[in-house]
């Protein structure tokens, strides 16, 4: 393995660096430097050679005993040890055990500080208990065992939450930690615990949303967000993504991408449409003949591109909601009918045959027959996507001579 | 390692498949932070609400005016 042959002496004199480093950083409240130390999965040169000279010293535990200095934080120097020698061992399981034990003693230090001094090394630390718990699942998971460690991590982060989340200094780390356990419960897909840490940062009054740092608000606008689009709350989850997207770093083109890939559909669902170079600058092409069939009436090329796209519709679970675009697409066409016919024939044109309907339908390839086609055109009426009234014994819509078809104007299709 | 290592990995991704998110938010840096910018907004407000006009002289509709005209005249 890399790392090679390292002398006892080294191994002695690289463990004890690394014990002062600790102590200085705590008595020195430096946050910055603690959280160095404690950033297990950043592979650093540093902490590396550190479980190195571990492995090759193995009683690293008699250094930390024997000088006062550092046996006040044994609790959390002797697991966050086992934690890095078994890291470099590839042996993530233990790894994550031993880190999981150190982060324990380290939130019940970090209680006792009474300044916020630490919240970096905190931070740090419920990153790396998330990470460290998807690398040991995917291990306990390739040896058949059943993956339990990331909703371990996902209990230990709600412990950290509580302790954040009261009055005083600390409570401005809160929103990051639920940030990192809004990352374990969308990957685990129990985004429904979720809603009792929203709660707590929506209702408390000890939180002033804005005075939270704009990293963790970006963040948690994003799966908020995406949490009310699948609540189909579609004002919401605009105002949330809208705000995700107008702070969100420029230089984080991945995560503007992300929070596009929702927000345009349900942009789209109130009837705002992207520019096309807003979908070509962020590779977001899926989306292109959508907005296509959208300007045109089109609903053969709606069909088409929900189909083309279905498996990654399906996967981000925007797939229903751009399948209800639909209505949208039928009062397109309806409009665009209504204004050719106007054109021809202006005395008559509020009034449109269903046959004609049925025409333009089988022209889109779509088999209806005036039954079908009577019961959208009521679906659009009761929907309020077109104003006017139905004769039934004539088959033919009578389209209102204000406002035939009202636009959405930001607002979603009423329910 | 690396031979045994090998045929895990296929029942590693079926089970693994389970968790996932593919979306998952990068992280930003901690000590990181940016102010608003102006340029922020033209970047990422490209959206219009004014798309639904009354123009029928595209490809699309002149092709539907045809068709319903052809229509019109068969019955």
């Amino acid at each position: 393995m890399s790392g090679g042959y390292m002398s006892m002496g080294e191994a002695h004199r690289r463990i004890l660096e690394y014990l002062n480093r600790f102590s200085d950083a705590v008595s020195s409240q430096d946050g910055k430097s603690l959280s160095r130390l404690l950033s297990i999965s950043s592979d650093s040169h540093h902490l590396l050679s550190l479980a190195d000279a571990l492995n090759t010293f193995q009683d690293a535990n008699r250094l930390i005993r024997q000088s006062d200095e550092y046996s006040q934080y044994a609790d959390i120097l002797l697991p966050v040890f086992r934690a890095f020698q078994s890291y470099r061992l590839r042996n993530l399981v233990e790894s994550y055990q031993a880190f999981e034990k150190a982060a324990n003693a380290f939130i019940q230090e970090f209680r006792n500080w009474e300044s916020a001094w630490a919240l970096e090394a905190l931070y740090v630390l419920t990153f790396e208990i998330r990470i460290l718990a998807e690398r040991a699942d995917r291990e306990l998971a390739s040896n058949g065992k059943t993956p339990e460690k990331l909703k371990g991590a996902g209990s230990l982060l709600m412990k950290v939450f509580s302790t954040l989340a009261g009055k005083g200094p600390k409570r401005v780390g809160a929103l990051h930690v639920t940030c990192q356990l809004f990352k374990i419960y969308f990957k685990l897909g129990t985004v429904h615990l979720c809603r009792s840490v929203i709660r707590s940062i929506e209702t408390a009054r000890i939180f002033d949303f804005e005075e939270f740092p704009v990293r963790d608000k970006v963040t948690y606008m994003y799966y908020t967000g995406r949490l009310e689009v699948y609540n189909e709350n579609f004002p919401a989850a605009d105002q949330k993504l809208s705000y995700a997207l107008t702070h969100c770093d420029l230089r984080k083109e991945a995560n503007l991408r992300m929070i596009l890939k929702y927000l345009i559909p349900v942009k789209l669902s109130i009837g705002i449409l992207p520019k096309a170079l807003l979908l070509e600058n962020y590779n977001l092409n899926e989306y292109s003949n959508i907005v296509l069939a959208l300007k045109r009436g089109d609903l053969r090329l709606l069909r088409h591109a929900l189909l083309e796209h279905e498996d990654r519709f399906l996967r981000s679970g925007v797939y229903l909601v751009l399948e209800k675009l639909e209505l949208q697409v039928y009062q397109r066409l309806l409009k665009k009918i209504h204004i050719i016919q106007k054109q021809k024939d202006p005395s008559k044109a509020h009034q449109i045959k269903l046959e004609i309907i049925v025409k333009a339908m089988k022209w889109l390839e779509i088999d209806m027959d005036v039954d079908e086609v009577e019961c959208i055109m009521s679906i659009l009426i009761y929907k309020n996507l077109v104003k006017g009234y139905f004769a039934h014994k004539s088959k033919v819509v009578v389209l209102s001579k204000q406002d035939p078809f009202p636009k959405l104007n930001g607002k979603p299709i009423s329910s | 390692m690396a031979t045994t290592e090998q045929p895990k990995a296929a029942a590693e991704d079926a089970k693994i498949d389970l968790f996932e998110d593919d979306d998952e938010f990068e992280e930003f840096e901690i000590d990181q932070d940016w102010e608003d910018k102006e340029e922020a907004k033209e970047v990422t407000q490209q959206w219009e609400d004014d798309w639904d006009d009354d123009d029928v002289n595209d490809d699309f509709s002149l092709q539907l005016r045809r068709e319903l005209e052809n229509n019109n005249e068969k019955s």
